[in-house]
């Protein structure tokens, strides 16, 4: 089993989902640390099997479930486990 | 540490065994292998009926990954593979994906001719303005005076505006995005799918090893972060459509028409050919 | 004749040969046809093109040779049996891609109706030139099947053996005809549909989650899925393994293009075909094929008349070489003759079984066969 790294859940607005990165498939290319809109995410201090830095979850509390980090990343190695995808209030009707 | 996490959201969608992907960190096609795997779940695509088809290049190997009926032909002849499987059976959804090299100078006689056509498949191009694979030489789209493996002295040759040229081809929905255009271009990759017709869509996108080290453009947030500055979404005529690599990057839906299909025109043939000779 | 819409038009017909192999092609259950006009294969196109939406198939004239040949492996991975037709330039063409459709073992047939070359030659004179080409013609080790006919009923009989062959060993299969036969009129007779052999490619018989596109049993062809039919594969014209992924392991190398060729080589002796005539006690032996052919028969029954011991090998298989079969012969033969429509061909691959045997080549170069005449003037010097 590949080392993913799985954050605690986080929960905003109703939603509480966990962010996963999977260490072996990063490579460290650092647009999902540009691209997170909260400044969540960053290098880790140390490198996977393959010599890459990868992504860390290093501010958990200011994520915000956005999704940019998951739909941006070149290699299927950050994405987010919803546990409740509840949509607002008013549109569940 | 053996958590219990659920898979990517996409795994059904890619032949996950084959990960981690060999393309390089950053690179574009990564992005938006993601974007058409969303495409075919948020359209519940069901993949024994979906054949996706590439070329050479490093753009050409995108087809492997996808757990759908997928084929790496010889150099350019994607398109017209893709022709011959559509024709042959039309139910089958057919999704080319390639690169700048293999669709517009190896095989740009062929992408003219399917958008003449108008064979209803989808291509995708993903258009890094080089030669990847072969380690960064210049290509039809490559801007001028670019430094690559084979134009040490700076380009001198006029690049293609690849949305342009499938538009006055023929293709009935042309759209281009960069590989941050996340939300729309899935939207735009499920429009394409289901349109009835030719549909491309240019990704523009980066290539921080070859291309963008020569050029010293950085790596591939830098990369990005000039697409997203030089980049302008409208909706605009085709001939709008401008793209400048110092200055400006039109994005948007191009062409959105319809135009009599070829399938549906032979198989309407085969039906008045048969009632003829009754 | 083309005006009807049954696919077997069984019956007796006064006909060209170029519309006759488009005839077989219908019969053996062809139903996509990708080409592009080019002397002398052209109305090969045609028929293909008024024929085909008749009895529910697909046509399309493609830009150029290279996105015909492409479409037809294309089509022929639907599951439908594909082909296309061209002449010596459009096979020039076609090369890269036949070794894709030898790599991925796409059933597919290809006509060529062979002209004076080399480039663009003689468009309208006939020739021979292109028999080592249909078999080296691609980069790479890799075997192909090629028929030759030499009358207006095997360019029927002969282009639906080729189906047959190509769905049976998953390998492009040609059919090498020339100017000459492509054009001619002839009687040809085209039996009921259900007296027609027909064979279609093996299908997996597992689930799709355990199919491996390219593993083999002891036939060393695969069974072959197609898109659509519920199972979700992937080819590539790279070196690949079992899975049909990309491979670069040099054992993976070894066995994948060894197999290409062993599937061909090792049923060699059930695919080869040819025509004894008059060869029991032949001490010269003509060895031909195509056109040549017919006039090699002439020369042989004008020889015999004159006392002279001659018969005639018929090649109907040009590949695989019967080499076997000219080995055999070399035993007893004094002499060969090998009369082409070429400067010297097929008469290669016969002086490397012959040994000591003299094989004496006769080249007609002017577009047209060799006469009977010519042939047994060159059999009297011997």
């Amino acid at each position: 089993m590949s080392s993913h790294v799985v954050s605690k859940p986080i929960s905003s607005r109703g939603r509480t989902w966990r962010v996963v990165i999977n260490e072996d498939y990063c490579k460290g290319c650092g647009i999902c640390i540009m691209v997170c809109p909260r400044k969540c995410l960053d290098f880790a201090k140390y490198f996977n099997s393959k010599g890459y830095y990868p992504a860390t979850l290093s501010k958990p509390d200011d994520c915000i479930g956005c999704l940019l980090c998951e739909y941006n990343c070149p290699d299927f190695a950050i994405y987010l486990e919803w546990e409740q995808k509840k949509e607002r209030a008013k549109q569940e009707a | 540490m053996a958590q219990k996490v659920s898979p990517h959201p996409l795994a059904d969608y890619i032949r996950t065994d084959r990960l981690p992907f060999i393309f390089c960190p950053g690179c574009s096609i990564g992005t938006i292998i993601g974007m058409v795997a969303r495409a075919m779940k948020e359209l519940n695509l069901d993949l024994t009926k979906t054949v996706v088809v590439s070329g050479i290049g490093c753009t050409g190997r995108a087809s492997g990954y996808f757990n759908a009926c997928a084929f790496h032909t010889t150099h350019g002849r994607a398109i017209p593979f893709a022709t011959g499987v559509k024709l042959a059976n039309p139910e089958l959804n057919v999704i080319v994906i390639s690169g700048d090299g293999d669709l517009a100078s190896i095989g740009g006689n062929h992408l003219i001719h399917a958008a003449r056509r108008n064979i209803d498949i989808t291509v995708i191009a993903i258009n890094n303005f080089n030669y990847g694979m072969t380690g960064g030489q210049y290509g039809p789209t490559t801007p001028l005076k670019s430094r690559t493996q084979t134009s040490p002295y700076g380009t001198i040759e006029q690049p293609f505006n690849l949305s342009k040229l499938a538009a006055s081809a023929g293709a009935t929905y042309v759209a281009r995005w960069t590989p941050l255009d996340v939300f729309k271009g899935v939207k735009s990759i499920k429009k394409a799918i289901l349109h009835k017709g030719f549909s491309f869509i240019e990704f523009v996108g980066i290539c921080p090893t070859a291309y963008g080290r020569y050029n010293r453009l950085g790596d591939a947030p830098e990369m990005l972060e000039h697409l997203k500055k030089i980049e302008v979404k409208k909706n605009v005529p085709p001939e709008e459509a401008d793209f400048d690599f110092n200055e400006i990057l039109v994005c948007g839906e191009f062409v959105d028409t319809t135009k009599p299909e070829l399938t549906e025109l032979y198989d309407k043939l085969i039906l008045s050919v048969k009632e003829e000779n009754k | 004749m083309s005006n009807n819409d049954k696919d077997v038009l069984t019956g007796e017909h006064f006909t060209m040969g170029d519309l006759a192999c488009a005839e077989g092609a219908i019969s053996a259950g062809c139903r996509f046809f990708a080409g592009y006009p080019i002397t002398p294969a052209t109305e090969i196109a045609e028929i293909m093109a008024k024929r085909l939406p008749m009895v529910g198939g697909k046509y399309i004239q493609m830009e150029d040779e290279i996105a015909s040949i492409i479409a037809a492996i294309g089509a022929s991975y639907t599951g439908v049996k594909a082909m296309t037709a061209t002449a010596g330039p459009g096979i020039s063409l076609m090369l890269e891609n036949i070794g894709l459709a030898a790599m991925v073992e796409a059933p597919l047939v290809i006509i060529n109706v062979m002209r004076c070359g080399p480039s663009t030659g003689s468009p309208t004179n006939a020739g021979q030139g292109d028999i080592m080409q249909a078999k080296w013609g691609s980069h790479g080790d890799y075997e192909i099947i090629a028929l030759a006919p030499s009358t207006v009923q095997e360019m029927y009989s002969l282009t639906i053996e080729a189906f047959n062959l190509s769905e049976e060993y998953r390998v492009p299969v040609f059919v090498l005809a020339d100017g000459i036969l492509g054009h001619m009129r002839e009687k040809l007779v085209i039996p009921k549909k259900s007296e027609i052999k027909i064979v279609n490619r093996k299908k997996p018989t597992c689930k799709p989650e355990e199919y491996k596109p390219f593993k083999v049993d002891e036939s060393l062809v695969p069974p072959m899925a197609t898109f659509g039919s519920g199972y979700r594969f992937y080819a590539t014209g790279l070196t690949h393994n079992e899975m049909g992924y990309p491979d670069n392991d040099p054992k993976v190398y070894e066995s994948l293009v060894k197999r290409l060729c062993d599937k061909i080589r090792k049923n060699a002796d059930k695919i080869i075909k040819y025509e004894e005539f008059m060869l029991d006690d032949a001490e010269i032996v003509l060895i031909a094929y195509g056109s040549t052919a017919r006039s090699a028969k002439r020369a042989v029954i004008d020889g015999r008349k004159k006392g002279i011991k001659v018969g005639l090998l018929r090649l109907i298989t040009i590949w695989p070489f019967p080499g076997k079969k000219v080995k055999e012969l070399s035993k007893t033969a004094k002499a060969f003759v090998v009369p082409e429509m070429n400067y010297g061909q097929i008469v290669r691959e016969v002086e490397r079984f012959t040994g000591t045997v003299p094989v004496i080549p006769f080249s007609k170069l002017t577009g047209n066969i060799p006469l009977p005449k010519e042939i047994l003037d060159v059999v009297m010097e011997v």
